[in-house]
């Protein structure tokens, strides 16, 4: 979100700087350059009044429904992404204790062949996220055979993968194990 | 700089000497290490702040890995001249059987 929120910013001010650098050229009229002029030689006269009539309307008190949930849109769009902007970025490394931490990658590739080493899963999907605070958000995705007792291997698979965990020490926020049918055709093994 | 070598040479040696490190990390997408005139020390990244280790721990582990962070943490941070020390765990290395 920040380098979104970076590009509208660049863009903007490269936009701003633009018209600051025009408006000097036409408040001082430097060369043929005349300020009543400026909406005709940007070619946004048609702009520029349709502007100047919604704002005198707006003024009057002349404002629709439309208008009204536009606006609130704009309003609530800028709000949206200043809040993503000051939120303060997810660490990318699961932290364990204060000065040590373990790479995302580390945790996924540990968890993973315990997670396949449970009969009935062909194939696993391992996401882990870090958190602020101490611990990993760990989702689990285990692929399964049609017909399979998915509700059972769910627990087997949660079991043995914070079993795993706890003897190695890697600390844990959050674990999520979801045991999906899949088409052996498709997953990584198709007999075990 | 040359103080800064000095300093990641020394984290990088004791962290080797640490039971239950197989290796120094080589960072992922930036590389992890410390450049110097001509050299470079790879797994210890010294800032003007900070001294970052990244390990990769030996498998079967001899102890439980925040464990030997927590070690390796306390051993490069006596000789971090007061900076904040930092350790990230890399990897696991299953140990080669000599016997096999």
């Amino acid at each position: 979100m920040r380098i979104f929120n970076r590009i509208v910013i660049i863009l903007l001010l490269a936009g701003l700087a633009y018209l600051g650098l025009v408006m000097v050229v036409y408040v001082f009229e430097l060369g043929p350059y005349h300020l009543q002029d400026l909406p005709n030689d940007l070619g946004v006269s048609g702009f520029y009044e349709g502007l100047g009539s919604y704002v005198g309307n707006i003024e009057k008190g002349n404002v629709g429904v439309l208008d009204i949930v536009v606006l609130g849109a704009i309003a609530l769009l800028g709000l949206v992404l200043l809040i993503l902007e000051l939120k303060p970025p997810t660490p990318r490394r699961v932290r364990m204790q204060r000065g040590t931490y373990i790479t995302r990658s580390a945790v996924e590739n540990e968890i993973s062949p315990v997670v396949e080493q449970e009969y009935e899963v062909l194939q696993s999907n391992v996401k882990v996220k870090a958190q602020r605070r101490p611990g990993a958000k760990v989702d689990v995705r285990a692929s399964v055979r049609p017909g399979e007792n998915t509700r059972s291997v769910q627990s087997e698979v949660q079991n043995r993968v914070q079993q795993y965990l706890a003897e190695a020490g890697i600390p844990i926020g959050n674990l999520k194990v979801q045991a999906v049918e899949s088409d052996p055709r498709e997953t990584k093994t198709r007999v075990k | 700089m040359d103080n800064d070598l000095q300093l990641a040479r020394t984290a990088s040696e004791a962290a080797l000497a640490t039971n239950g490190v197989y290796s120094l990390g080589t960072g992922r997408y930036v590389e992890a290490a410390t450049y110097g005139a001509g050299e470079k020390v790879t797994g210890v990244v010294v800032g003007p702040d900070e001294v970052r280790v990244h390990i990769v721990v030996r498998y079967p582990l001899p102890e439980p890995i925040p464990v030997i962070a927590e070690r390796v943490r306390e051993r490069v941070a006596s000789r971090s001249e007061g900076r904040a020390t930092t350790v990230v765990v890399e990897d696991l290395e299953v140990e080669q059987d000599e016997n096999l």
